[in-house]
C-alpha cells in the first residue's frame, strides 16, 4: 500500500521543492500541497502536469485520489496555509 | 472515427463538456460530483457530459488527450481547464464564471 511518504519521496525525486506536504493515511486518498520554483510561469493545468509527470505510472495504478494544490515560492510566502 | 477525433469532436461541438465518473445525476466518484457541483453554481445549463466508465476507450483516450491522468476533466469551448482542484481553485478566484460567459 502506497503511503504519503512515498508520494513525497516519488515527488522530490523528479521535482526540485521547496516544500512537499501530502496528507492521507487510508492508502488510497491523499492531499498534497506543493511548493516549488518550478511552477513560475506556468498555468495550474502546467504546475499540476509536472506533479503528475513526476508520479508517473504510480498516477495510473496505485495512486486512487490526489489533490493537489501548486504554489510558487512567492504565493507561499504571500498566503498562509 | 479513432477516439482521439472523437473527444475531439465532443468538445469542440459543446461548450461546456466534462468527461466524468458516473452522471450527473448519480456520480460515481467524489471529485466528479464536485465538479458537477461547481459547473451548477457557475449557472452552466448547457453540460455535456461522458460517463468514461460506460466509454472504456474514451476514459484511456482522454488521458492520453490532455496528457493528464485523472478523471473529471472539464473542457470549455474546446480548451482543456483542468479537474475537480483547479476548477474549484478557479470558481473561488472567479476566473471559471468569467471564462464560461465568453
Amino acid at each position: 500500500m502506497i503511503t504519503s511518504e512515498d508520494i513525497k519521496s516519488y515527488i522530490e525525486a523528479a521535482l526540485l521543492c521547496e516544500l512537499v506536504r501530502i496528507e492521507g493515511d487510508d492508502g488510497h486518498h491523499f492531499n498534497a500541497t506543493i511548493v516549488s520554483a518550478e511552477f513560475r510561469g506556468q498555468s495550474t493545468v502546467q504546475q499540476h502536469q509536472l506533479v503528475y509527470r513526476a508520479l508517473g505510472d504510480k498516477m495510473k495504478q496505485e495512486i486512487h485520489a490526489l489533490s493537489i494544490k501548486t504554489l510558487t515560492p512567492e504565493q507561499w510566502l504571500g498566503k498562509n496555509f | 472515427m479513432n477516439t482521439q477525433d472523437l473527444i475531439k469532436q465532443q468538445i469542440t461541438t459543446h461548450s461546456v463538456v466534462l468527461y466524468m465518473k458516473g452522471t450527473p445525476e448519480s456520480p460515481q466518484c467524489g471529485f466528479s460530483a464536485h465538479a458537477i457541483k461547481i459547473l451548477n453554481a457557475c449557472g452552466v445549463n448547457n453540460l455535456f457530459t461522458i460517463d468514461v466508465l460506460a466509454n472504456p476507450e474514451i476514459r484511456q483516450g482522454i488521458k492520453e488527450y490532455s496528457n493528464w491522468p485523472t478523471v473529471p476533466q472539464i473542457y470549455i469551448n474546446g480548451n482543456f481547464i483542468g479537474g475537480s482542484d483547479i476548477a474549484t481553485e478557479m470558481y473561488e478566484n472567479g476566473e471559471l464564471q468569467e471564462l464560461l460567459q465568453k
